[in-house]
Parts: structure tokens; C-alpha cells; sequence
């Protein structure tokens, strides 16, 4: 990745983990080499947008919920956080 | 070469890498001046064969690491390449052009100061082969080397 450009923080380790797929089955699923996998989980290569929406439409999430220009926190903690006690 | 050696190139980090391009960049040109600076001396001619030959060897195997690194991956004849080895070519690609410009702006420069110095330089075939020798060995290996120079450390499988 060039280091100009912006990083782009994703869960795809997470996601893949939770779903039991090594790289080699979701790079199959995507059609790219495995390594390219393990490259955008470290951040060192950011998606194409069209590669992004397959991750997203494979995975069956919107795709803020994988990647993000800010880091991501836990998804559990996203999931269980409580809301802003003005709506409450 | 078996499959360890193999992984093993495929795995090298960037830093040790870097060092190759940088051996095999500077080896030929360095190998190339002792040639020259020794052809006038006392030294027998099978000694400074054998130097050069010597200087030239790490050079060779320093680029033959460097092919085996982008392994189709510039040619993209043998290997499907995704969007991202795509992308890595183009970038391999782009530095190419930029290194050569800077090489052959050096060496006009260096010519050109040597020629308005009042040198004269004679353009025969022995002098010629180092240039022409250049030419074959690096302008085929500069975007595999510079793919080799590029590319960050490969992920551990998982």
C-alpha cells in the first residue's frame, strides 16, 4: 500500500474467525489469492470498492460493519452498547 | 529449486530484499569498474577475470532471487493475478520508469561532464559491451526487482 494513502481498518479476521473460513476458503469464495487476504486483514492493502462490496454481500453485512476509515472497536461492545441516555 | 528454497524467497522480509535489489542494482557496475581499473594494471588477466567474475556472481544470484520473487507475477503469463498483484505490477511498473530515468539522466550527465572536460570518448565494441550488457541484464529485471523492493512483508499463512 502506498504510503500516501489512507488506511482502511477492517474486522475481516474477526468475521472469517467467527465463521470458521481460513484465508484459502474465503480467497476461493472471492476469487483472489490468499495472500491478499492476510494483506487487507494487516491493512497493508486497501480493497477494491468492488471487492469490498463482495466481502460485505458474502458475509451478508453492510459494509461499514467491516470496514471503516476509523479503527473499529469490538463488536460485541457495538452490539451491547448502551444508547445515548436521551433516547432512553 | 525445491519447493523450501522457494517459500523460503517467497517469505523473505522486505528489509533482506531491499539488500538484494540494492546487490543486484550496484554488482554489475562495480564488478565493471574493477574490470577496468584492473585491466591496466599488473595483474594477470586470468586474476582479474576471476575478480570480476567473483564481484559479478552475487549480482547474478542477487537477480535470480529477484525473478523467482515476482514469479509471473510481472510477466502474468503463468499466474492469475487478483486486483492487488495488479496493482503491485503497476506500482513495479511506475518505479521502473522512474529508476531508469534517474540511471540514464546520470549517466548523460556523467558524459556530458566528461566530454566538456576536453575527454574524448571512443565508442567501440569493447567499450560498448558494458553498456550493452546493462541494457540486456536490466531492463528485462528492473519491475521484477522493483516488485521485489515494493512489497510489504508477506503475511504468515492462517
Amino acid at each position: 500500500m502506498a504510503d500516501s494513502q489512507r488506511r482502511v481498518h477492517n474486522r475481516l479476521a474477526v468475521l472469517r474467525a467467527e465463521r470458521g473460513l481460513s484465508r484459502k476458503q474465503l480467497a476461493d469464495k472471492l476469487g483472489i489469492n490468499y495472500q491478499t487476504i492476510g494483506y487487507i486483514e494487516r491493512g497493508d492493502y486497501n480493497p477494491s470498492l468492488e471487492l469490498a462490496l463482495t466481502i460485505a454481500e458474502l458475509f451478508r453485512l453492510p459494509i461499514e460493519a467491516i470496514f471503516s476509515l476509523k479503527p473499529m472497536t469490538p463488536l460485541s461492545e457495538e452490539i451491547f452498547r448502551e444508547p445515548p441516555t436521551e433516547l432512553r | 529449486m525445491s519447493t523450501t528454497t522457494t517459500s523460503r524467497i517467497d517469505y523473505l522480509p522486505r528489509s533482506r530484499r531491499r539488500r538484494l535489489v540494492a546487490v543486484a542494482l550496484a554488482g554489475y557496475p562495480v564488478a565493471v569498474a574493477a574490470l577496468v581499473a584492473l585491466k591496466h594494471g599488473d595483474l594477470n588477466r586470468w586474476l582479474v577475470l576471476a575478480v570480476f567474475l567473483l564481484l559479478l556472481l552475487p549480482t547474478l544470484a542477487a537477480l535470480a532471487v529477484g525473478y523467482r520473487y515476482a514469479r509471473g507475477r510481472i510477466g502474468g503469463r503463468r499466474v492469475r493475478l487478483d486486483e492487488r498483484d495488479l496493482s503491485l505490477r503497476q506500482q513495479a511498473y511506475a518505479l521502473s520508469h522512474q529508476v531508469l530515468v534517474v540511471i540514464l539522466i546520470a549517466a548523460t550527465a556523467i558524459t556530458e561532464i566528461f566530454l566538456t572536460s576536453g575527454n574524448t570518448l571512443r565508442l567501440d565494441a569493447v567499450n560498448f559491451w558494458p553498456v550493452a550488457m546493462w541494457v540486456i541484464v536490466y531492463l528485462p529485471a528492473l519491475p521484477a526487482l522493483m516488485l521485489a523492493w515494493i512489497e510489504a512483508d508477506r503475511p504468515a499463512d492462517g
